[in-house]
């Protein structure tokens, strides 16, 4: 197959079976990605940043998933003489103005954050990719219907719009969850319609509906796995912004419902206490912090890894 | 060509400069401290309605009591309070169960040229209000007889033992100019028509009130000649302002109250108006999981109220027995009930009821989720589930109220607060039967209780009253709808140069602050 078999009179190369110019081979393919995929690796870990990120986030994912079994005490276990005792042996970080150990309530609080974030941004993913296709793809009016709905949701500030739905349907888990996926849904759906609309007038997509395939297989074979990987990026570093909304909603009393222990709970009682016991603060804000850092320096790492624009020298 | 101007070096070094003076503690305070004559308080609020028919009390009343005349003033003895005529009369004596006799000062007038303060003035305020929103503390006043330029005689339809301590001291006895109020249209907002006392009122909304030295004023001198009183609507921001030196006085919550029990910063006191609230558990009777008197007797008995006092108030406040608050006739000791779990336990399995889940409503702000959580806990011991539900206080003032929605068929179980004035009265009108579905929540009538009330109104002799209002809160009790909690004091922290005088109700009152 080293000869080359182009057509003498355009130039443009012939094509065999497999589907591949005639002047590299399967093999040579392969090795290509192969090599691409180890050099990503390669940038991936090299980068400090992204490593610390993928760390962080591993440790959130560890310690509310385990956190039954490192939790020293239940969380919700009242020991009022113990109240506001400061960080020890016995209380990592302290208790609370009920004797609660705040170190076990900050692990099963991860659990809080890791359910909203993992729930919430998952769902807001996947309605955001649908409708943000079908605007891309489908008719013009249909595109401007949804985009006004977009920006509709998009205008309301998160925290009004929140405080205005529990104070009209009360504080629950299930609400914070409609309040994440509701105001997240417009921004994945915009990225992507607009690389919906980028890949619609592509010379493959056009073959591929002059060979007569549906809407919906165009959509989920050709679009959906171009369009799917910058909105996991997206989603990387949409998690610590869940994660926040969250907190916040519940250190406003939106949130979660006691006794379930909640960052931003833990964050609204210690705030109470600032002066007494500032440690309470610190101890429920450092989980926060940390998980924000470490999904943004993840979510920042892959961007810049995967996506070529942000490729230097390139 | 000359350079002139700001350098980029130059900016950042100054700025770094003014940065670090900003963190030197004595400086700001050394800034801004003026001469002692001006008193640096804090309001909860905007004053919106200064009319004492229409308000909704607390600071308003504070601003009624330094611009209006007023016949009586809260006195505070070694027993508990009393009353004493203010320097607005010359005379008030109650001249038999039913005739209040009164005699105005000589001397005090109006602002706006609307001339002496008159005894006419007196009984149209007076009047006026029974036909307001505050009607209810002139029920029993029938009309006021005026017998001179100055003089006049309140009349009760009924001898009315307290009218004097609740209605004349508080906002609703203020006295206001006939003439100004009628100019205004009959009834006013954030303004005073006309003011008599030894402050004029200035607002800016959402900042503050400045009280002036009233130039017309000819009684005796505050002892401040300004009060500036600033709108900080969070109790912390309030307290940090104390700490950093921008207020000379403030209210404090239970946390911090312990923190400067404990370790009192320099130059601070704390003066304790009264502990005129009470807080309880409530529990709807008529609600079908809470029909058994046994359930409700139960979970009376399954909550360890001290660990509240405790966890959720850090000790500041007192145990409840009641609805009387300390200090008044008629406050209990001791109630018929304490924290035992096995009996709460025979008492369920004796109803058998079992796998009960009640929600419980409270307003959502720190000491009372701690409290709901607390009971939570406790009834969770004892087998039933308790789901935490905070409210905001717009609806939550509206939860139990027939005329303002449905909640009032879901309520179960509720954290609520009252304040009250000194005198029992008060805190046992909300109960009786015709409260029911409006303040009453608990929804129970009793025949004995309504009876007793009005005789508790009538009853001049203080053994007799005693015995009136422990057995209304006797009644209160078995009908196992009531977990007393606690009687929350309203504290004040300030600065050891000033005198604080405070309403047993909380109100403060500007004209008799004092320098130490």
């Amino acid at each position: 197959m080293s000869e080359n078999r182009s057509e003498p009179e355009t130039g443009i190369p012939a094509v065999d079976a497999s589907g591949l110019p005639d002047h590299v081979s399967e093999a040579e393919v392969l090795e290509s990605a192969a090599r691409e995929r180890r050099e990503k690796l390669l940038m991936f870990v090299t980068n400090w940043q992204g490593l610390t990120g993928l760390i962080l986030v591993l440790l959130f994912f560890a310690s509310a998933i385990f956190a039954p079994w490192l939790a020293p005490y239940e969380p919700n276990t009242l020991d009022i003489p113990a109240r506001l005792s400061p960080p020890s042996l016995e209380h990592l970080a302290g208790t609370d103005q009920l004797g609660r150990d705040t170190f076990s309530r900050i692990l099963y609080g991860g659990q809080v954050a890791l359910k909203i974030a993992a729930i919430g941004v998952s769902v807001a993913l996947l309605v955001g990719l649908v409708l943000g296709m079908i605007a891309g793809f489908g008719p013009r009016w249909l595109d401007n219907l949804l985009l006004l709905a977009f920006d509709t949701v998009r205008s309301f500030p998160t925290i009004v719009l929140a405080l205005a739905m529990v104070a009209l349907a009360g504080p629950s888990m299930g609400m914070v969850l409609i309040i994440v996926i509701v105001t997240s849904i417009p921004q994945y759906a915009r990225v992507a319609r607009t690389a919906t609309l980028t890949l619609k007038n592509t010379d493959f997509i056009l073959a591929e509906r002059s060979l007569g395939a549906s809407t919906i297989r165009t959509l989920w074979h050709h679009i959906m796995p171009n369009v799917v990987g910058p909105l996991m990026i997206l989603a990387a570093m949409d998690v610590p912004v869940v994660v926040t909304v969250e907190a916040g909603l519940s250190f406003l009393g939106l949130g979660v419902l006691p006794p379930t222990a909640s960052w931003g709970t833990i964050l609204n009682e210690g705030y109470l206490v600032i002066r007494d016991a500032p440690w309470m603060v610190i101890a429920g804000g450092i989980p926060l912090i940390l998980t924000t850092l470490g999904f943004t320096f993840l979510g920042e790492a892959l961007r810049d890894i995967f996506d070529p624009r942000m490729g230097k020298g390139r | 060509m000359k350079h002139s101007g700001t350098t980029r070096r130059g900016f950042l070094a100054s700025t770094a400069a003014i940065g670090a003076m900003g963190l030197m503690p004595a400086l700001p305070t050394a800034g801004f401290a003026q001469a002692g004559s001006v008193l640096r308080l804090r309001l909860d609020g905007d004053n919106d309605i200064l009319d004492p028919g229409y308000m909704s009390g607390g600071t308003e009343i504070e601003a009624q009591k330094q611009c209006l005349p007023f016949l009586a003033q809260y006195d505070r003895t070694e027993e508990g309070f009393d009353w004493a005529p203010t320097y607005f009369v010359t005379k008030l004596e109650q001249r038999d169960p039913t005739h209040i006799d009164f005699e105005l000062a000589e001397g005090l007038v109006w602002s706006n040229g609307y001339g002496p303060v008159r005894a006419s003035d007196v009984k149209f305020s007076y009047e006026r209000m029974k036909g307001t929103d505050w009607s209810g503390y002139f029920d029993a006043m029938d009309h006021v007889e005026v017998t001179g330029e100055r003089s006049g005689t309140i009349v009760l339809s009924e001898p009315f033992a307290p009218f004097i301590m609740i209605t004349l001291c508080h906002g609703p006895g203020a006295v206001l100019c006939e003439q100004a109020v009628k100019d205004a249209g009959g009834e006013f907002t954030n303004e005073f028509p006309a003011v008599c006392g030894p402050y004029t009122y200035e607002a800016i909304p959402g900042q503050r009130v400045i009280f002036h030295a009233n130039p017309d004023w000819a009684g005796p001198k505050p002892a401040f000649e300004r009060i500036e009183a600033n709108v900080i609507s969070e109790v912390k921001a309030a307290e940090l302002a104390f700490e950093a030196g921008e207020l000379d006085c403030t209210e404090v919550g239970a946390d911090t109250l312990a923190r400067y029990t404990k370790n009192m910063p320099d130059n601070t006191e704390i003066t304790v108006a009264g502990e005129l609230q009470y807080m309880w558990m409530g529990m709807n009777t008529d609600h079908p999981k809470l029909q058994d008197i046994r359930v409700r007797k139960a979970i009376q008995r399954a909550v360890d109220v001290d660990s509240i006092l405790q966890g959720a108030y850090s000790g500041t406040t007192s145990k409840s027995h009641g609805i009387i608050c300390p200090g008044l006739i008629g406050n209990r000791d001791q109630s018929g009930y304490s924290y035992d779990p096995a009996e709460a336990r025979a008492l369920l399995e004796e109803a058998g009821v079992s796998g009960l889940e009640l929600t419980l409503r409270t307003l959502n702000n720190q000491e009372r989720m701690l409290a709901a959580q607390i009971i939570q806990a406790n009834l969770g011991a004892i087998g039933i589930t308790v789901k935490v539900l905070p409210v905001e206080s717009g609806p939550y003032w509206e939860m139990g109220q027939e005329s303002k929605g449905d909640t009032w068929k879901d309520l179960e179980l509720w954290i609520m607060r009252f304040g009250t004035t000194p005198d029992p009265y008060e805190a046992a009108q909300w109960f009786v039967s015709d409260q029911v579905g409006k303040w009453n929540w608990e929804r129970w009538t009793d025949p004995e209780f309504d009876r007793l009330y009005q005789e508790g109104i009538v009853e001049t002799d203080p053994e007799k009253r005693e015995a009136i209002y422990v057995r209304m809160q006797e009644i209160m009790e078995d009908t196992g709808a009531y977990l007393w909690i606690n009687h929350e004091p309203e504290a004040f922290v300030h600065t050891t140069d000033i005198d604080v005088n405070a309403a047993p109700s909380g109100e403060l009152n500007y004209r008799l602050f004092d320098k130490a």
